[in-house]
């Protein structure tokens, strides 16, 4: 029999600069969190599913899925490590939906973990820019922020925008993220704090890039066995995973992403979702020119349409999105991304505290991808009601 | 972990230092790095090709924040250049106050010092680009 997996609980620590803390440590703090959330819920997790990028740089630890089980008093369980660059968290909960959904698990944790503030910010660099094809792009310093901005000024040249224009994003994100309890960045941005923000490679600036901080989250994946009833029931209602030539500047169009278009159309031709009741998207937001090309590639608006058609409420022809702050202002950690997104959607749609003043949410979705558009990777959930 | 590998720029030194490319037979594009099969149709119908270096910038950006070891050349202009072969790669352009960049500027390939590896004293050289002097 095919089973219907369903997010039956998350939790997280908020994305910061964690100095006290290890990946272990922060993992720990994940699950108390869901545990305290959710407590009427029986996890006895069967699989133990470990998103994370660079735990053998950061950490120095391999087989971290193994360990981390075993700190967490997790014994006889099967356990595996994804790793999909910065995409691993979604890369992780798409192989959790499928081992449910198979029948070979019953009841799956995913832990997205990454501690990225180990070392000083130019070594942090270095591991990040480590997602670029390293023989190649990496042999010159070609940072993903550098990557980044030549894609910036390739699309605002293309559809007439100006630095101003794209400034809304990091603008919007910075204030919405206020009210996240898990969001690192909780200070609002002013009109021109563009004008004071460091040029990291033009024409983008430390505003257009997500901070570095260390984090995890973790949701339970079940057959419907753990779940959390309380409230409303979540369900993956669909997945999708794409990739493309790794390196933008070789495909046809630099600036439209072919995996994030074709990872979101396979979520919801999967899901018994009309296109029109997903009205909440927690999207990849890296760098500002990213979070305008993922809503175009994912056929939100037309291409180039993004920049003028986002609504100051964060609305974009009337879908949500990146209510909890994104990349950006949430926080990035590298492999746990992917988790922290579903999680957001999982609360949306919950109607929980942050989500109380929009209008209820049948279904919602993330997309996550690493570097600009090379894989991506969508999970959909809606409402079981 | 973090260290230069000799083996490493010794297997690619054709397209570190000669900008090694494959033409596709069948499409008739050129791309770089140099694959098995052509990135655009799939055809292993290709040729394994150098470029004479000359090319065109076609987008640029000034980076000031790099990673551990490119600190000492901050700040660094990397180009999207399309050489006249017909492929793109994104390289230093150097020779030039990076307020003199600009697009459709011709460029032409210089063999530079890339980067130095402090622990192990390796100095690594590769293809950068300067405004052509042609
Ligand atoms: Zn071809």
């Amino acid at each position: 029999m095919i089973q219907q997996p369903i997010v039956a609980g998350f939790g997280a620590v908020r994305i910061d600069r964690h100095f006290g803390m290890s990946s272990i440590d922060l993992a720990v703090e994940s699950l108390k969190d869901l545990e305290s959330r959710h407590t009427d819920i029986d996890l006895a997790p069967d699989t133990v599913i470990v998103s994370s990028m660079h735990p053998e740089i950061m950490q120095e630890q391999s087989g971290i899925a193994g360990v981390m089980a075993d700190y967490l008093d997790l014994k006889g369980v099967r356990v595996y490590r994804v790793e999909s660059g910065e995409a691993s968290g979604l890369a992780a909960v798409n192989m959790a939906y499928t081992l449910i959904r198979s029948g070979l698990s019953r009841s799956t944790l995913v832990i997205g973990v990454e501690k990225v503030t180990e070392y000083p910010t130019s070594m942090i660099t270095r591991a990040y820019s480590l997602i670029e094809d390293s023989d190649y792009k990496g042999f010159y310093g070609v940072t993903p922020a550098a990557e980044a901005a030549l894609l910036a000024k390739i699309y605002m040249k293309r559809y007439g925008y100006s630095y101003q224009d794209l400034y809304k994003w990091p603008y919007l994100m910075h204030s919405t993220a206020t009210t996240n309890p898990y969001a690192q960045l909780k200070f609002r941005l002013k009109d021109t704090s563009y004008e004071k923000s460091p040029i990291i490679s033009d024409p983008l600036r430390l505003v257009d890039m997500f901070p570095y901080g260390d984090g995890a989250a973790c949701i339970v994946v079940s057959d419907g066995s753990a779940v959390d009833k309380r409230d409303a029931v979540i369900a993956i209602a669909g997945v999708g995973a794409s990739s493309d030539i790794v390196d933008p500047f070789v495909r046809s169009d630099p600036v439209f992403f072919d995996a994030v278009k074709n990872s979101f159309n396979q979520a919801v031709a999967m899901a018994d979702v009309n296109r029109d009741q997903i009205k909440y998207i927690e999207l990849h937001d890296s760098f500002t020119p990213y979070a305008y090309i993922a809503m175009e590639s994912m056929g939100l608006v037309e291409r180039g349409a993004s920049v003028r058609s986002l609504s100051d409420d964060l609305t974009i022809n009337g879908t949500y999105v990146n209510l909890s702050g994104g990349l950006k202002a949430r926080g990035h950690p590298w492999g746990a991304t992917g988790v922290y997104q579903v999680g957001e959607v999982f609360r949306a749609l919950r109607g929980e505290e942050q989500y109380r003043s929009i209008d209820p949410i049948y279904a919602g979705l993330a997309q996550n991808m690493n570097g600009p558009g090379a894989q991506s990777y969508t999970t959909l959930l809606r409402r079981v009601d | 972990m973090f260290k230069d590998s000799v083996p490493k720029y010794w297997r690619l030194r054709d397209v570190v230092y000669r900008l090694k490319y494959i033409y596709c037979r069948d499409c008739g594009k050129s791309s770089f790095p140099p694959r098995s099969k052509c990135p655009y149709c799939g055809s292993s119908n290709i040729d394994h090709r150098y470029s004479k270096g000359n090319g065109v910038v076609e987008e640029y950006t000034v980076m000031y924040q790099s990673e551990a070891r490119y600190q000492d050349y901050q700040p660094i202009v990397f180009g999207v250049i399309r050489l006249d072969e017909g492929f793109r790669i994104v390289a230093p352009i150097v020779d030039v106050d990076p307020n003199s960049v600009e697009e459709g500027m011709r460029v032409e390939a210089t063999l530079r010092r890339v980067r130095v590896d402090g622990s192990t004293g390796l100095i690594q050289y590769g293809i950068k680009f300067r405004p052509s002097r042609r």
